[in-house]
């Protein structure tokens, strides 16, 4: 508790700011220990499922015994599942970032820099994805797109004569589709802001001196955008490979292998630790070495494109050519990624048997009856989710803040390589950090508690929260809470009279985000449920093979609540959701 | 009579319902500088992205060397980048992702010169403005005096017929302002080019401009050589933006004396006796703004005679200090006479503070026609 300097805060009124300005290196005061504290817990959190992956995965057995060896790793070398797994993994990651790329650039791009009208109402709408569930959103696309039962699938047969038909969506490129309308978001907030607050000059002078239009762009316009669009594909293509729920839901039920989903089988009677572990070791590794490589890239080579007495670069005035082209490809987006799948879940949860056609005449509540209030893993789903995420949203800002506070606040010095550290889980899979959590706590009993899975969800992602504050935090002048001290206000007072509100913008946003994923999240809680903490996304998968309308009368809850809270979050003034790098 | 370089006629830009130039015409000859100066939102910004193609004028004409470059009639709008222009912008806009080099080299690659031609011209002007040595460093490199040269050197390497200024020494701390501005000149004598100079600035303004021209919510409220707008402002606009006390009240007497005209303003509980200055013919009545530079206030211990009369001989007023500010070799004061407060600036004569003397000559003050409240057209 509060101790030896305590003294010095009263007494040190008048000097307050010579004080602050000499950092002592050690001072048990509350002040210091609580952050601390929460830095540390984040690194445990970190390291707690790396070091434990990658020692199982020297393991041989399970018994207790430490018998190192390389036997998982060279077992993976020589299995040709493992390599064709590995091979539509990198395929996957590299497709979803090409496709999201350019998607994400192009919305990115009409909505910041041409006078479309109707640009408001479509800013909104382009991040509507970014809310759902991606195996809700795999499983909407399968109702669309099944080969013979899809709901497009059999518009376009007889429409066109059976010319064209639908691409085979159980397919990696079916995986790569799904995910890419998913990630395309991403991109779009990641380059969205940069291209805004360019300095108008910049490409003005550009054509000032003789350059056309063309010429600016591809001369100016996209190499100052570039180091803010390779920021996201780096983080886009390893958590595009690393995700669960779509090679879940698209690929594993026509025996495509992808590592994730291998993961998981590794996991699945009969458990092989060994195996799993050897795939998540190797998984792990290449992510952060590409999140490592992200952060290093962004401090090379970030172009202050924004400077105090540019100007905001002046809207293209699209003719209307152009006005059809940009609308139509807004339109097209927003119909794949949001219309479509909403409406395909909505058809199937209302029908009583989907056979692949809706009928309006026979539609029915009966599915949504039967999940609320007859189905009881359904109900008990529901609350867990609602635990989980309010527990582990808590937790995260709770968690993230302190450390934000650490980091700007507290120490320059170490802040350097503390807080990207403490970033890394945020490129690692899901599944990656709950097999870390499995295997950590399997003998504890926090195993097959709730709890296991709100601590693998916060060590998820309290890395956002800390991102989201850390950036807030950079903006308060410290002078502020520097002017309370010196007022005569104690630490406790100047946080809770100063700091905290200006704070609460970025709190509240932190924990509406956290909300909002961990609802989603499937990755570690697949692996980490038992019976009766079953998750809201568990139960939709559990119930995937069994009747389609109950399982899409979940899905419709999921993406209700999702919607709900993304609209929480635009009252909320959720500008932090463009603070991705 | 020299040509006219650059002919602006009836120029009007409206940003929604905003008119941010309002039917604005102006000439400026070949080789000359003229300043658009003024307060923030005049229009002069706009002026200057209208001729550069920046902006589109609602109506007007623009006429560079000769060509046309927009005419609203007669619909023709040249693109920027066929204006041949130079452009120097306040945030400099030099691209980081570049070298010197390529910074500056930039409107000769585009003009498709050769390698070996381009690295020559390049070269030249970078040793014109001082940057030789630095030519193949990133520019992210660079302070920000040598971006502000490397902005100017990339507008002058093409040799553009017209250089535009926006702004450009904002940044800059006042020694390197003074610097770059005698460089300008001698850079501007040297290559022949004519220059459009937009600038807050009054002192940068008088310093480097050979016409002047003050703008005001959207129109031209005086124009002309330096000298003259100094010595005679002609609107209260201009004599207020160039810092002249201003004092708003009407004719109380007229009179002439040795063939000029001179009116008694009455304002708010004082009346001061000033020279006609727009040539107006005032009548009793009439609102008019009286205006005395600070040098011309005289400010100085009470004296224990006062003298008063019609005729106009030194004018004394009493007055009571309420600041003062010493400025080293002068002191700056806020006296209160009768309800207004006037701004003087005089040598420094020792303490002085509570009740004084106010001494102004009549020829020193500048009665003009207020036409406008609050400089807005009438």
């Amino acid at each position: 508790m509060a101790t030896v300097t305590q003294g010095t805060a009263e007494t040190g009124r008048a000097e307050a700011g010579a004080k602050t300005s000499r950092r002592p290196v050690l001072r048990l005061t509350m002040q210091w220990i609580i952050p601390a504290a929460a830095v540390l817990v984040g690194l445990i959190l970190v390291a707690g499922p790396i070091v434990s992956t990658i020692w199982r995965s020297l393991l041989g057995s399970d018994n207790g015994f430490v018998d190192f060896t390389l036997a998982n790793y060279s077992g993976l070398l020589f299995d040709r599942s493992v390599r064709e797994g590995a091979a539509n993994t990198i395929l996957t990651g590299l497709g979803v970032t090409l496709l999201s790329s350019l998607l994400g650039c192009t919305l990115a791009w009409i909505i910041a820099r041409t006078d479309l009208p109707g640009r408001r109402t479509f800013e909104i709408v382009n991040l509507i994805p970014f809310f759902f569930s991606p195996y809700v959103g795999a499983m909407s696309w399968l109702y669309l797109a099944a080969p013979n039962s899809g709901i497009l699938t059999k518009l376009i047969q007889p429409a066109t004569g059976g010319w064209l038909s639908m691409p085979n969506i159980y397919s990696v490129g079916g995986v790569v589709w799904v995910l890419s309308l998913f990630y395309t978001p991403y991109i779009y907030l990641f380059v969205i802001g940069p291209m805004r607050s360019m300095d108008g000059a910049l490409e003005d002078a550009a054509r000032v001196h003789g350059a056309g239009f063309w010429t600016t762009t591809r001369a100016i316009t996209i190499p100052l955008l570039l180091p803010s669009l390779m920021s996201g594909a780096l983080i886009v293509f390893v958590t595009s490979a690393g995700l669960f729920d779509v090679p879940m839901s698209i690929a594993a039920p026509k025996g495509i292998h992808m590592i994730p989903t291998d993961i998981f089988k590794a996991v699945q009677y009969p458990t092989d630790f060994g195996r799993a572990s050897a795939l998540a070791a190797i998984m792990m590794l290449v992510t952060i070495g590409f999140v490592v490589i992200q952060q290093r890239y962004l401090k090379r080579r970030r172009f202050d494109t924004v400077s105090g007495k540019g100007y905001r670069p002046r809207p293209v005035q699209l003719r209307w050519v152009g006005k059809t082209l940009a609308m139509g490809i807004q339109i097209l987006y927003f119909l794949t990624a949001a219309v479509l799948p909403i409406m395909a879940l909505l058809m199937v949860s209302l029908s009583p048997l989907w056979t692949g056609v809706f009928r309006p005449a026979s539609a029915t509540l009966s599915n949504f009856n039967y999940v609320l209030f007859d189905y009881s893993l359904a109900q008990s789903a529901l609350a867990n989710s609602l635990f989980i995420a309010t527990v582990g949203a808590t937790l995260g800002v709770g968690l993230g803040g302190l450390q934000a506070y650490f980091v700007r606040r507290q120490s320059s010095r170490l802040s350097g390589f503390i807080e990207p550290i403490l970033s890394l889980p945020i490129g690692i899979p899901g599944i990656i950090i709950g097999l870390g959590f499995l295997i950590l706590l399997i003998r504890t009993p926090l195993y097959s508690t709730i709890w296991i899975i709100v601590i693998a969800c916060v060590a998820h992602f309290f890395p956002m929260a800390l991102r989201n504050i850390s950036a807030m935090l950079l903006s308060i002048n410290p002078e502020l809470e520097q002017s309370a001290r010196a007022s005569g206000a104690n630490w406790a007072q100047s946080m809770r009279l100063v700091l905290l509100p200006l704070l609460l913008p970025a709190l509240t946003a932190s924990w509406l985000l956290l909300f909002i994923i961990l609802i989603r999240e499937l990755g570690a809680s697949i692996l980490l449920y038992a019976q009766g903490t079953e998750t809201l996304s568990v139960a939709i998968v559990v119930l995937s093979d069994q009747n389609f309308g109950y399982v899409a009368a979940l899905a419709v809850i999921q993406v209700a609540m999702l919607l709900l809270g993304f609209f929480m979050m635009r009252r909320n003034g959720a500008a932090f959701l463009g603070r991705q790098s | 009579m020299s040509q006219s370089f650059v002919k602006v006629a009836g120029l009007t830009k409206r940003f929604g319902p905003q008119t941010a130039v309002n039917a604005v015409s102006l000439d400026v000859v070949e080789r000359q500088t003229l300043a658009l100066l003024g307060p923030s939102g005049c229009g002069k910004t706009t002026i200057l992205r209208c001729l550069a193609g920046l902006e589109k004028p609602e109506s007007g004409s623009i006429e560079i060397d000769g060509e046309v470059v927009f005419d609203g009639e007669r619909g023709i709008n040249l693109m920027p980048e066929q204006r041949r222009l130079g452009i120097v912008f306040q945030s400099y806009a030099v691209w980081p992702h570049m070298t010197v080099a390529e910074n500056v080299g930039f409107p000769l690659k585009v003009r498709k010169v050769a390698k070996p031609e381009m690295r020559a011209r390049v070269t030249r002007i970078l040793e014109l403005v001082g940057l030789g040595a630095v030519i193949d460093k990133p520019a992210t490199q660079l302070s920000g005096g040598q971006q502000q040269r490397v902005a100017l050197a990339r507008a002058l390497v093409h040799e553009p017929r017209l250089v535009l200024f926006d702004e450009p020494m904002s940044n800059l701390d006042a020694q390197l302002r003074e610097q770059v501005r005698l460089e300008l000149k001698v850079l501007q004598a040297r290559l022949g080019f004519t220059a459009i100079y937009v600038t807050h600035d009054q002192s940068e303004a008088f310093a480097l401009a050979d016409q002047i021209i003050i703008m005001n919510r959207g129109h031209i409220e005086a124009s002309g050589p330096p000298k003259a707008i100094f010595h005679a402002p002609q609107t209260p606009f201009v004599a207020r933006f160039l810092g002249l006390n201003a004092l708003e009240g009407s004719v109380a007497r007229t009179t002439t004396a040795e063939g000029a005209s001179y009116a008694e303003v009455a304002v708010k509980g004082l009346r001061i006796w000033g020279r006609v200055g727009n040539g107006a013919a005032l009548r009793i009545g009439d609102p008019v703004v009286a205006c005395v530079r600070r040098e011309h206030v005289g400010v100085g211990p009470v004296k224990s005679s006062r003298t008063a009369s019609d005729e106009p001989p030194l004018q004394s007023f009493a007055g009571k200090v309420r600041t003062s500010s010493f400025l080293g070799l002068a002191e700056e004061f806020s006296v209160e006479v009768g309800n207004v407060e006037l701004r003087a600036v005089q040598p420094y004569l020792g303490t002085l503070s509570g009740d004084v003397e106010v001494t102004i000559y009549p020829d020193h003050c500048i009665v003009l026609a207020d036409s406008y409240l609050d400089g807005r057209p009438g």
